[in-house]
């Protein structure tokens, strides 16, 4: 959540590991950076993968130097053919509660293939071709991910144009016999975001499917370079509608830990309010989602009864139905209503808790998610998922327990987990998790909460250029955020990264696993993702 | 499946005619902002075009363009001038012609 902690102890293995690196201590922060040049990257990245308990949580590029992510005249503006490329990897060292990024300059057109090694970062090798025109070596095909058919040169980038325009790849996949593809979207149904499914299917069994996402793609990361802070965070807020807390946290805590910005304790402890408040919603949507798949339309209708009294607990207490507002640069910006809490969630939180009873009774209901869509935790692990879906495989991640921000660290959390992986599993923890969000509250709401701001420093040309990872555990998961800013405090370069872009990458998996179309939406509404936060 | 429909029936009906009664919920819904205009000078209205991250606002003459299509209610304007901006209350926006959501408000305050 903030990067802005108190002194962690260091694993003897972390020192072993970064010893390798030529550093000799981890420091006290809870990110560690590392320079990596682009010669040892693979060995290096074979290193940390083979950590114990290193997930890749994400990777992304900036156009320029290292040195040079504040410095707006290079970084954040389109680069020419032969401008440098600053690639970044972050990753988690969840059992040392720290993040470790390694930075290194590919100046050439191609860096060593990562998703040989770490196939999670398949994705982003793709937008990083994209958006930087650098691939990595091997030639392996790489798909298009944001930018629509017929992008030319001229269409905006965060850095120059690839030689070649992403090929239209579909899945990778050989099917013999008489398998067919079935096209489905991007319009789906009304009010359902734009998403393409690819299906392979020899008449009813699912073989495989592929995403395309592009059409929602808008640029988002573009957008906000040039933009102060609390001007973007607008952005962020919207990015994802339904993560608005958990992705606009992350990117403040982003902003706040390369200004030194240290908000205010009851400003944390309403943003961790917020962020439960959000989680509990959001479950509470994913069961109503369920139900719809199922063809439940009564338990729909209880779980929405359910939904809509916790949309009017979020107003009532922040002043909006999707918490949006409430998070700012430096601390939270909404009035808290801490007795609009204590008297409207309670009465909120058992209609939902009535509405799973029954769910978990009803056997025509369960039959339907036992053994749907099963993901292991081999997997969960190799795709680096999060969240819930993660949780419901046996991984027990959870960036509230694994890189606590206040006030997580002084309210110890029972991280829900299950070891079945299908989508029982997931219901199973949503509703765990959003009766523990409950406590949190209860508990955290007992402290002082309210508004509070951390106050920038001036910004001027005397100020250096700095950068920042944040991250939250959104209820799809854990979010990241990086920002570099320039000397005047303006964004050079934003980097966000929701729980739905890695968890999106687990879809196809757990649809390919002995599954027929109908279950199709049934898995979708237990991964409860959104496209907008991957399209970005 | 019988639980179900017996306690479908047991709640009833909890969807109505739109507006069966009023709802206190409206109430805490982020609204479009109302300008006063004697207290918006050019200046005054120069900051709140400045601060509207969705381009509703802009200045024409000594008029403050306000097109309400383009709102989002996020309440910058509110914050940045309380004294010239409030919560319309007003929610419910739908027209029929385009034209009828694009408001123009004279500048009347006077410059201090």
């Amino acid at each position: 959540m903030t990067a802005i902690q108190p002194s962690v102890a260091s694993r003897p293995g972390l020192s072993d590991l970064l010893t390798g690196f030529g550093q000799d201590a981890a420091g006290d922060g809870p990110v560690i950076t590392l320079g990596v040049p682009v010669a040892d990257l693979e060995a290096a990245v074979r290193r940390i993968a083979a950590y114990p308990g290193a997930r890749l949580a994400d990777v992304f590029a900036s156009a320029g130097s290292p040195a040079g992510d504040g410095n707006s005249a290079r970084d954040g503006s389109p680069a020419g053919d032969g401008s440098p490329v600053t690639l970044r990897l972050v990753w988690g060292l969840d059992a040392d509660h720290r993040y470790l990024i390694t930075e290194s300059l590919v100046e050439g057109d191609s860096y060593p293939s990562l998703s040989a090694i770490a196939p999670a970062a398949f994705a982003e090798e793709c937008e990083i071709y994209e958006q930087f025109g650098i691939r990595p070596a091997g030639g392996r095909p790489l798909n298009r991910v944001a930018l629509p058919p017929g992008a030319g040169p001229d269409w905006p980038r965060l850095g120059r144009a690839p030689a070649e325009p992403p090929r239209d790849v579909h899945a990778p996949h050989h099917v013999g016999g008489h398998a067919f593809e079935f096209p489905f979207g991007p319009v789906r149904q009304v009010a359902v975001e734009s998403l393409y499914y690819g299906l392979v299917t020899s008449g009813e069994e699912l073989v495989d499917l592929y995403l395309f996402t592009w059409h929602k793609h808008r640029g988002v990361e573009w957008r906000m370079r040039g933009m102060a802070p609390g001007e973007a965070l607008f952005y962020v807020e919207r990015t994802e509608g339904l993560g608005a807390v958990g992705n606009s946290w992350a990117f403040a805590a982003a902003v706040e830990a390369a200004l030194g910005l240290e908000p205010p304790q009851q400003a944390m402890a309403a943003r961790a309010i917020a962020l439960e408040l959000e989680r509990l919603y959001n479950h509470a949507a994913a069961t109503a989602a369920l139900c719809q798949s199922t063809g439940l339309v009564i338990g729909q209708a209880a779980a929405e009864i359910a939904l809509e009294r916790l949309l009017r607990v979020n107003a009532a207490v922040f002043g909006h139905r999707y918490l949006f507002g409430v998070v700012d640069i430096g601390g939270t910006r909404a009035d808290l209503d801490a007795a609009a809490l204590r008297s409207d969630l309670p009465g909120a939180y058992a209609e939902l808790e009535r509405a799973a009873d029954a769910l978990l009774t009803t056997n025509s209901f369960l039959d339907r998610l036992e053994a749907t869509g099963i993901l292991t935790e081999e997997a969960a692990r190799r795709l680096g998922l999060v969240g819930p879906v993660a949780r419901a495989t046996g991984l027990a991640a959870d960036t509230r327990a694994d890189h606590p921000a206040r006030p997580y660290g002084e309210f110890p959390l029972a991280v829900a987990v299950a070891d079945t992986g299908d989508v029982l599993a997931r219901f199973r923890v949503m509703l765990t998790e959003a009766a523990e969000s409950v406590r949190l509250i209860g508990e955290i709401g007992r402290t002082a909460a309210g508004p509070g701001l951390a106050l920038p420093p001036g910004a001027g040309p005397g100020q250096p250029a700095s950068s920042g990872l944040g991250w939250a555990e959104s209820s799809r998961g854990e979010a990241l955020a990086w920002v570099a800013l320039d000397g005047s405090g303006r964004i050079t370069r934003a980097r966000l990264r929701p729980a739905a872009v890695r968890n999106w990458r687990g879809f196809d998996d757990a649809c390919r696993s002995q599954n027929v179309f109908t279950d199709i939406p049934i898995i979708e509404a237990s991964f409860w993702l959104t496209v907008a936060g991957t399209a970005r | 499946m019988p639980l179900w429909t017996l306690r479908g029936l047991r709640r009833g009906v909890v969807t109505t005619r739109y507006p069966a009664r009023p709802d206190a919920s409206a109430q805490l819904l982020p609204t479009p902002p109302a300008f006063r205009p004697e207290v918006l000078t050019p200046d005054l209205a120069d900051r709140l075009v400045a601060v509207c991250p969705s381009r509703a606002l802009a200045r024409d003459g000594d008029m403050l363009v306000f097109y309400v299509g383009a709102c989002t209610a996020c309440g910058r304007c509110r914050a940045e001038a309380p004294e010239a901006a409030g919560a319309s209350g007003e929610f419910e926006l739908a027209t029929t012609a385009r034209e009828h959501l694009i408001k123009r408000i004279p500048l009347a305050g006077r410059p201090t």
